[in-house]
């Protein structure tokens, strides 16, 4: 059952990552090269490359699932990781693993199934007594249903994909006329991002707090959480920084949420890392929204503040392995924030910001974790996700977590593309964000500026434009303006004096 | 290493950077120890770290900065992460940029370009249709992610540029508004 070598079947900071834990567990790795980043950084740092260039597929590489399980068995590779993302969500992957008796990293295939559908997985919750927010418990057929639900619940209403997450295929239904056009756009975009066009419907809470458990469990049927991160920080449903814990639990809140969501891992025979999603509202009520049966992206906050490496947990639970530690062992030590450095130009709209890394300067010290999929000169495409590298801060209180992310985010120093790290410092020298009191429209309605700028910091612009300008005029004066010596003279400048002779 | 240090000049030169809101910041002497920005005297120092980096030093602080777009006297700058755009102007220019600007905002026609790269998925207006400021007039699809891009005017479509399944690029012209 030990596994020997493992194929990470993903790319960027995250490949790196579980490249990481796995040479921690003397574990050969073997990572995918792709014709559209033939030299990315994550290449590097794997034991053996899998070349995926000479490709005249029309799947894309990390979804394309019979050719990663081919080369699993052609190169006889015990497991697979999937990070986050596509394949980590696939019941199909997994099951198609089990089948080839390959190890996959993550809860079984059935598991993945009932949990990536949502209207399942609210189903179980409700069985459990989780609380749930009301709406529809199936699927809603047509805009005429959604409209009779919604009538009966009440507006707004939220309109998600069955199979959804990360924010697509959601929809917010403020009143009856717009279910029809809302209905549509949320179906046709459930339909394109995950080739189902279910959606479901739930009363909309205005204004919650983004609140999730890591859950971890063995296949000896422990279990236990790791506390919450706090996602509220959100822009169009994409997390954009995330902490833990959270300023808005105490010690018996806590206690209630974690075990609320144990009780829906137990129910189905949870086991490996995975993340129970709730909504909490101004009243400290929570709902369930959504369980991921995988890593998720902001795992690094939790792993800072519990000691824990939670991929290696999640390797050693899939060889077997019971849990080395129980509930009572788990203490949360001070404070960790994570943000996101995206290649986004903050100013135009988040719109992707393609183009080269000339330069990249991280900052350093103990307090700071960076987990980076670039390095100077790598090219940041359209063909994936905007996110090239987390910068991960620890403080021993909240206070100290913000201002240390604020000094290492004026160290982190980027050339060549705009990233999110003016939008990240607007966020954590924002007044009610240090209060601690923000939910997830705080981008929309708190945030008057989206990126941070200090008061001189035009005026500084201005002046380095300036003096390249007055450089140059100084340059031209002394090339041209030498008319009088006859010498350095312009051919082209020449060519008109002769004429006007 | 320190770029800032050219010997000052003894003439006196002034330049006005001039933002895209028509904020004014007056430079005088940009070479020079005795810099002034608005009549107020700066100590600002440009350096090159041995990574390639460029930085300006201001009242102990480090600044990261770049000049990332410059075409003749149009600066982008990047500082810290954000862009600042300017047009540099001597007293003279100055004079000139005001009186063509002047001309510009009698325009009766208002473009909207494409402000990311990615996917017409639906053009919800005609020529001739009059729309709201804000109100929704085409849906980009952009890193999978379904964008309403509303009006920047109210006014009547002038001319749609682009249809449906169209792939556009950032700033590419999609409608025309006539105000």
């Amino acid at each position: 059952m030990k596994i020997k070598s493992l194929l990470i079947a993903n790319r960027g900071e995250i490949a790196i990552r579980i490249v990481k834990s796995a040479k921690k567990l003397g574990i050969k790795t073997y990572g995918i090269k792709t014709a559209k980043e033939p030299n990315a950084l994550y290449l590097s740092h794997v034991d053996h490359i899998i070349d995926f260039t000479e490709s005249a597929e029309e799947i894309p590489e990390f979804l394309d699932v019979e050719r990663i399980i081919e080369a699993t068995k052609s190169n006889q590779i015990d497991a697979i990781h999937p990070g986050y993302g596509f394949l980590a969500e696939s019941p199909y992957f997994a099951k198609r693993c089990e089948e080839e008796k390959i190890n996959f990293i993550g809860p079984s295939a059935s598991v993945i199934y009932k949990m990536g559908n949502k209207t399942i997985a609210k189903q179980i919750a409700n069985k459990h007594n989780v609380p749930l927010l009301k709406g529809s418990l199936g699927s809603v057929k047509d805009a005429k249903e959604a409209i009779e639900i919604a009538n009966s619940i009440g507006y707004p209403v939220i309109l998600k994909a069955a199979a959804g997450g990360g924010g697509r295929g959601m929809r917010i239904v403020e009143k009856e006329s717009h279910m029809e056009k809302m209905f549509k756009m949320a179906t046709s975009e459930a339909e394109k991002a995950f080739n189902d066009p279910t959606v479901f419907i739930e009363k909309y809470v205005r204004n919650p707090r983004h609140i999730e458990f890591q859950i971890i469990s063995d296949k000896h049927g422990n279990f236990i959480h790791l506390g919450e991160r706090e996602c509220s920080v959100q822009r169009k449903h994409q997390k954009l920084l995330e902490e833990s814990p959270s300023v808005a639990l105490n010690d018996s809140l806590r206690k209630e949420m974690g075990e609320a969501a144990l009780s829906i891992a137990k129910a189905v025979d949870y086991y490996s890392a995975g993340t129970v999603e709730f909504l909490l509202d101004a009243d400290k009520n929570f709902f369930f929204m959504e369980m991921n049966t995988r890593i998720q992206v902001e795992h690094p906050v939790t792993e800072m503040v519990t000691g824990l490496d939670l991929i290696e947990l999640q390797i050693r639970i899939a060889q077997n392995e019971p849990l080395p530690l129980q509930q009572s062992d788990v203490k949360l030590k001070g404070w960790a924030i994570e943000c996101r450095i995206n290649a986004e130009d903050v100013q135009a709209g988040f719109s992707p910001n393609l183009g080269m890394i000339d330069k990249i300067m991280y900052p350093k010290s103990k307090n700071i974790r960076i987990d980076s999929g670039v390095k100077e000169s790598s090219v940041i495409t359209p063909y994936y996700d905007s996110m090239i590298a987390k910068l991960i801060v620890f403080g021993d209180n909240r206070e100290k977590a913000i201002q240390n992310s604020i000094n290492a985010l004026n160290k982190f120093w980027i050339k060549g593309i705009k990233t999110t790290i003016p939008f990240c410092k607007a966020v954590l020298t924002h007044k009610k964000f240090k209060k601690g009191d923000f939910n997830t429209s705080f981008i929309e309605k708190e945030m008057v500026n989206l990126h941070f700028e200090g008061e001189e910091d035009e005026m500084l612009a201005a002046y380095l434009a300036t003096f390249d300008f007055a450089a140059e005029l100084e340059t031209e004066r002394t090339t041209y303006v030498d008319f009088e010596q006859g010498k350095k003279m312009s051919p082209w400048v020449l060519n008109k004096r002769l004429k006007s002779l | 290493m320190k770029l800032s240090s050219k010997k000052s000049k003894k003439e006196d030169h002034e330049y006005i950077a001039v933002n895209s809101n028509n904020n004014k910041f007056k430079i005088r002497n940009p070479f020079s120890e005795e810099v002034k920005v608005n009549s107020k005297k700066v100590d600002i120092k440009i350096f090159e770290n041995e990574n390639g980096f460029t930085y300006l030093v201001f009242k102990k602080k480090k600044y990261l900065a770049e000049i990332v777009e410059k075409n003749q006297n149009r600066y982008t700058v990047l500082l810290n992460g954000v862009s600042y755009s300017f047009s540099i102007e001597t007293p003279i220019s100055y004079k000139r940029k005001k009186y063509l600007d002047k001309q510009k905002s009698n325009s009766k026609t208002e473009i909207l370009s494409a402000p990311m790269p990615g996917k017409i998925i639906d053009v919800l207006v005609e020529e001739n249709s009059l729309v709201k400021e804000g109100e929704p007039i085409l849906i980009l699809e952009a890193m999978k992610m379904q964008n309403e891009i509303g009006s920047p005017v109210s006014g009547k479509i002038k001319k749609v540029l682009i249809k449906k399944n169209d792939a556009v690029l950032k700033d590419d012209l999609l409608i025309e508004i006539e105000k």
